[in-house]
């Protein structure tokens, strides 16, 4: 007990001294590292917004990627000539789109089991990218530009406040409330929260949207930030790809792993990019993490700090026995 | 039909009425036109061969499974083919043959969640309790899927006591678990009982039934054979062969 206690303060102190560390970032180092910074907390946001729907309610989005492309081209759209609408404001026009897209793709496919609601949100992914290629008002294959911002420092807080929002969101939603409880009881065992008197569709789709809006934030962000985006660079499945591996690395399933398996992996994403020119290395670099993880590491990076007092089962045995059928999923 | 005019009075209500209910899965007559009531403040013990029936005609009357057709009145509610959460939400609570525990979370996860919907004020304090009535206290912190296989069954139960169900289905809670547990469950039911709690209950240890159970109802093919108390069940020694096998 006293040694719980010792660690929790231990938490917390780390956890002031990293904000405060993360506050003064920008009179600490210059403006190439503060890009970096910048990007590291949106995927640090982006893989906490993953983790939302695939660690804390065991459901497997493939295609996570259209809410953040919703987000950049809401943004892109609105703040273009034609309609000129201020940044900050692009943002919640930006969610409640994202909103509304979750709410029919999530509705009918969050009943099905795991394996359909993948391989549909994958589709739906791969649909926006398309559809954002053939129409007009997205610009096309030759994308869309936004009016230049030069203020490295604007961005990086803005990166700063969406992602420390997002994780006390997900701290205070997930860790310490009722609702936390139902969607984690669902992951584990359906029909058996059901029996409790959970709804677990509503759960289920109340997740999917909040970690579809919170994906479209960064997205509004990240657009203004690079000032250029296309379908590729916002609807990628590569950007769903990274997300994915991020949250495996630091730890499906739990608050801070997304932070550190997104931290890590982009900081070696840039690294490779420093050295190399070229991010292919990076690609292998993904997959060797995944097996990594699924050999040795279900609990992933986050796991090693946990003190347990079994090791009987994770987070991930359930997700993947879900996903392929060999657990209860729907009914029972 | 005349069935809502034999159905009781609200006053003497029994807090489950079962009429008529069918289920087939393929060519199989799971439920072949049960008839059954459970009392208020009853402790009814089903029993019957394997393959009888009966945790169908609990995820029947749990809402796992919809009938074909029938009447299934809980607490006066027309309950059949519902969704489980709703039927749960009118306070009826059950357990699963095979532990269907929450794994990941801790054994005090298990029980808040199993609050967490309704009935959440004061849920960490009746967790305390329902920790110590099921002597889990030492494991509370613990993952679901580090129990012992006996400890599964009491935190399966453990989260039924959290419900706070005027009706709670036990299906086989002490099958294959060490007497001292199996005390320790009987302890729970009393206790449960002397609130008011209902319970309908499927056992194959006989022991258990001639202590807990109130009256005996008897399943045979997806049928209600016989029902009255353990002694007038057991001197019948023909459904004795026919129902449960070797005596036992
Ligand atoms: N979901 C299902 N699909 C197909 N057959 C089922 C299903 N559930 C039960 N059955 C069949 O219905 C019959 C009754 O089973 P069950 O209710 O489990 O019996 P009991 O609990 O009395 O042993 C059995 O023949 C069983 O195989
Ligand atoms: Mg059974």
């Amino acid at each position: 007990m006293a040694q719980t206690m010792k660690n929790r303060w231990a938490g917390l102190l780390l956890l002031v001294v990293i904000l405060v560390v993360l506050a003064l970032l920008p009179v600490l180092v210059n403006n190439y590292w503060l890009r970096i910074a910048t990007g590291a907390l949106m995927w640090a946001g982006l893989a906490c917004s993953w983790n939302m729907l695939g660690g804390y309610a065991g459901y497997i989005n493939f295609g996570h990627s259209a809410f953040f492309g919703i987000g950049a081209y809401a943004t892109a759209i609105l703040m273009g000539a034609e309609f000129a609408v201020p940044f900050l404001a692009t943002i919640p026009i930006g969610t409640i789109v994202t909103a509304l897209f979750a709410v029919v793709i999530g509705a009918p496919t969050l009943r099905l089991r795991g394996a359909y609601f993948a391989i549909a949100t994958w589709a739906f992914a791969e649909v926006l990218m398309q559809f954002a290629t053939v129409v007009d008002f997205t610009g096309g294959t030759g994308g869309i530009g936004l009016p230049p911002f030069l203020n490295e420092r604007f961005f990086y807080f803005a990166m700063f406040a969406a992602a420390v929002l997002t994780y006390f969101l997900t701290w205070l939603l997930f860790e310490r409330s009722r609702f936390g409880l139902k969607v984690k009881a669902l992951r584990d065992h359906e029909p058996a929260a059901e029996a409790m008197g959970i709804n677990t569709s509503l759960v289920k789709l109340q997740t999917f949207v909040l970690s579809a809006v919170v994906a479209s934030v960064f997205g509004s962000i990240f657009a203004y930030w690079v000032t250029f985006i296309n379908p590729k660079s916002v609807f990628g499945g590569d950007i769903t790809d990274q997300m994915v591996v991020m949250v495996l690395l630091g730890g499906l399933g739990s608050l801070w792993g997304p932070a550190i398996g997104g931290v890590a992996l982009f900081f070696v994403n840039r690294l490779i990019w420093m050295y190399y020119g070229d991010t292919a290395f990076y690609i292998a670099i993904l997959g060797a993490a995944i097996i990594l993880v699924v050999l040795f590491l279900p609990n992933g990076i986050a796991g090693l700090f946990a003190r347990r007092s079994g090791k009987s089962g994770s987070v991930l045995d359930t997700v993947l026995g879900r996903l392929l059928g060999s657990r209860q999923g729907g009914r029972s | 039909m005349s069935m809502t005019a034999q159905a009781p009075a609200p006053g003497d209500q029994p807090i489950l009425f079962v009429r008529d209910v069918h289920k087939h899965f393929g060519g199989i007559q799971a439920a072949a036109g049960v008839d059954l009531e459970v009392g208020r403040g009853e402790i009814a013990g089903l029993i019957g061969p394997n393959g009888s029936g009966k945790s169908t005609l609990f995820n029947l009357v749990a809402g796992m499974e919809t009938p074909d057709r029938g009447q299934i009145l809980f607490d006066g509610h027309e309950i059949g083919g519902k969704k489980a959460y709703r039927i749960a939400r009118l306070g009826l609570a059950r357990t699963f043959q095979i532990p269907a525990l929450f794994e990941n979370m801790t054994v005090s996860g298990n029980l808040l969640a199993a609050a967490a919907e309704g009935h959440w004020h004061g849920a960490q304090q009746r967790a305390d309790e329902t920790l110590a009535l099921l002597h889990l206290e030492p494991v509370a912190n613990n993952r679901a899927s580090d129990l012992s296989g006996g400890q599964q069954k009491l935190l399966e139960f453990g989260r039924v006591i959290m419900r706070q169900a005027s009706l709670i289905l036990l299906d086989e809670v002490t099958a294959g678990v060490h007497p001292n547990i199996r005390k320790i469950i009987l302890e729970a039911i009393a206790r449960l009982r002397e609130q008011g709690t209902s319970f309908f209950v499927i056992e194959h240890d006989m022991e258990m039934v001639r202590n807990v159970c109130d009256r005996i109802i008897v399943m045979d093919s997806g049928r209600v054979v016989t029902s009255g108390a353990f002694e007038d069940i057991v001197q019948n020694s023909e459904v004795m062969q026919t129902y449960l096998g070797r005596p036992q």
